[in-house]
């Protein structure tokens, strides 16, 4: 490997990603995560295209209903059950409600120094890496960047 | 009639029809008519900029400063919180308190603003009594626009016909909030037995409301007192404005002064709080009324609406009263305001009828006219729709089923009102 390639994202990337498919539901996503441990998927159509990004805030804010998002203070004064009853009432919505849809992706071919500032711009933690037909092959996060520099720097 | 007149009327009321069926936002399509009214030299640009009422849209941004400010305190929400608890679980109780403060708060704000603080506690009280949300959310809809009749600044009809008039704030209170009182609790009494079978609250909540802190909804203590201190001012500046003859437009911008310099918060993001698209609206709205004064329009609906009455005081208040609120409860009242207030000055020159009692039924007809569809009003919209978002889709029929005759009721009221206090 060139010293140049040695820097691109192809080569520092996770090449295993966990994604969920645009047509899933609240508790699809929420399996999801558990299962892979992660807090952050991809969002792929059924050709792997990247459609968007999940997080676990996305679920968490669109548990909180708008009118204590709008007040709240009021939060103090609901109900307990209200934490359940929300939940079943929205296990079984698409995705595509609460998902961020604004997505940052990069070409697996592009520097390191592209995703810092892609990275850094956005203040986000992952970016989803795709090829040249824009489909999904594996995401690049701050903690690959960080071993890249440390590598950089002869640091193990 | 020359071409002009035609041109103009039909520039009118395709930009009225445009409003009313909703397709394009209702600013953009105003400003555009209004546009074209001037580009076709119906008016002047100066003659345009001379219709526009600065009065009220001056005590509108005014108005719209200080609460934005002020909402942030908590202390709307601090008042409801603090009835519930006084209600002590009993849901009929809580439901006759936080109605009436839905009234007593829109006759003080404007009712859109009123309806988006009193919702989410209307819905985190209805949790907690484990009842149904929408009978307070129907109460808050019929109520907002009942309270907001009251005053000069309860609801937007009312600024305009206040600014327009030269009416004053308590003149408003005298000859309004007397069948606004009236109207709300007749309105209230047919909701709860309406909703007898679903103001049940569950035996457990008495014990969870005992428990509410109503402090807990204060969010900022200082901001609190700042806020009532400026809403105080404002408020003396309204009763008092008779004698010291302040425009409406000077307290409510002054006090918005008073409240950005008490709370030194950086002006940017409270002034782009302003719903700067109702503002403008407005502007709109006032250019393309004087359009159609200025082609002589509008005196010919009033000569029209006399020859229909005979010029009889009784027959024409009465048409003005009905027929202000069933196009009210189709339409936007704003528009159909504006409009009005023209035509309402017409018809008192040409008749030589008193105003006042014109003034009254416009603003009656309008703002209780509001509450017969679920489109009639601004407040209507807002709650239907925070109701779809939160699982409680409110249906246009089910709006209108206990509505519409409520809504006929305040009416028949209001018409028993007028006559014994005004054509007798």
């Amino acid at each position: 490997m060139t010293e140049q390639e040695k820097y691109l994202v192809r080569n520092n990337m996770q090449n295993v990603v966990t994604s969920v498919n645009i047509n899933a539901t609240f508790s699809e996503a929420l399996q999801k995560m558990v299962d892979g441990r992660t807090n952050g998927l991809v969002v792929v159509d059924d050709e792997n295209y990247v459609k968007g990004i999940l997080s676990s805030i996305d679920l968490i804010s669109y548990l909180v209903p708008d009118y204590l998002e709008e007040d709240k203070h009021l939060a103090a004064f609901e109900v307990a059950e209200e934490f359940t009853t929300r939940i079943k009432e929205i296990e079984n919505e698409p995705i595509t409600k609460f998902m961020t849809k604004d997505v940052h992706t990069i070409k697996e071919d592009r520097t390191l120094m592209e995703a810092a500032t892609i990275l850094s711009e956005f203040k986000i933690r992952q970016i989803p890496v795709v090829n040249e037909e824009e489909k999904l092959v594996g995401y690049i996060n701050r903690t690959d960047i960080k071993k890249a520099i440390a590598h950089v720097l002869g640091i193990h | 009639m020359g071409i002009s007149f035609w041109i103009t009327l039909i520039v009118f009321v395709v930009t009225y029809a445009i409003i009313i069926s909703e397709k394009v936002h209702r600013t953009v399509i105003a400003m555009a008519g209004a546009g074209l009214m001037v580009l076709l030299g119906i008016v002047t640009q100066v003659k345009a900029i001379e219709g526009i009422d600065f009065n009220t849209l001056g005590l509108l941004i005014g108005m719209m400063i200080i609460v934005g400010i002020a909402k942030h305190s908590g202390m709307f929400q601090y008042v409801a919180i603090w009835a519930t608890k006084v209600g002590k679980g009993n849901p009929t109780k809580i439901y006759i308190l936080l109605l009436s403060i839905i009234a007593v708060f829109s006759a003080l704000l404007d009712n859109v603003t009123t309806v988006l603080l009193m919702v989410p506690v209307t819905f985190v009280v209805a949790h907690n009594l484990k009842v149904n949300p929408k009978p307070f959310l129907i109460g808050a809809i019929l109520l907002s626009n009942i309270g907001g009749t009251a005053t000069l600044i309860g609801d937007p009809p009312n600024i305009l016909i206040g600014s327009a008039s030269g009416l004053t704030f308590n003149d408003f209170i005298v000859n309004l909030a007397p069948i606004s009182v009236l109207i709300s609790i007749v309105t209230i009494a047919l909701l709860i037995f309406i909703y007898r079978k679903q103001l049940v609250a569950a035996p457990e909540s008495a014990a969870i409301i005992a428990k509410f802190n109503p402090k807990d909804a204060i969010s900022d203590v200082k901001l609190l007192k700042k806020s009532l201190f400026v809403l105080a001012i404002v408020l003396v500046g309204f009763f008092t404005h008779g004698t010291t003859h302040l425009e409406g437009a000077t307290i409510a911008l002054g006090g918005a002064a008073l409240m950005l310099l008490l709370t030194m918060h950086d002006p940017e993001e409270h002034l782009k709080e302003v719903e700067w698209t109702t503002i403008f609206f407005f502007m709109g709205l006032f250019i393309l009324v004087v359009a159609l004064e200025e082609v002589g329009a509008i005196r010919m609906l009033a000569e029209g609406l006399l020859k229909l009455t005979g010029g009889n005081m009784i027959a024409t208040t009465m048409s003005v009263l009905w027929g202000s609120a069933v196009f009210s409860a189709i339409v936007d009242n704003i528009p159909f305001v504006a409009t009005m207030i023209p035509l309402i000055k017409d018809l008192g020159a040409i008749s030589g009828l008193p105003l006042a009692p014109l003034w009254w039924v416009l603003a009656l007809g309008a703002d209780i006219g509001g509450n017969a569809t679920l489109v009639g009003a601004s407040a209507n919209v807002v709650v239907s729709g925070i109701a779809g978002r939160e699982g409680h889709k409110i249906g246009f029929g089910e709006y209108m089923k206990i509505a519409l005759p409520l809504t006929f009721i305040g009416l028949v009221m209001c018409s028993i009102y007028v006559f014994f206090r005004y054509l007798v």
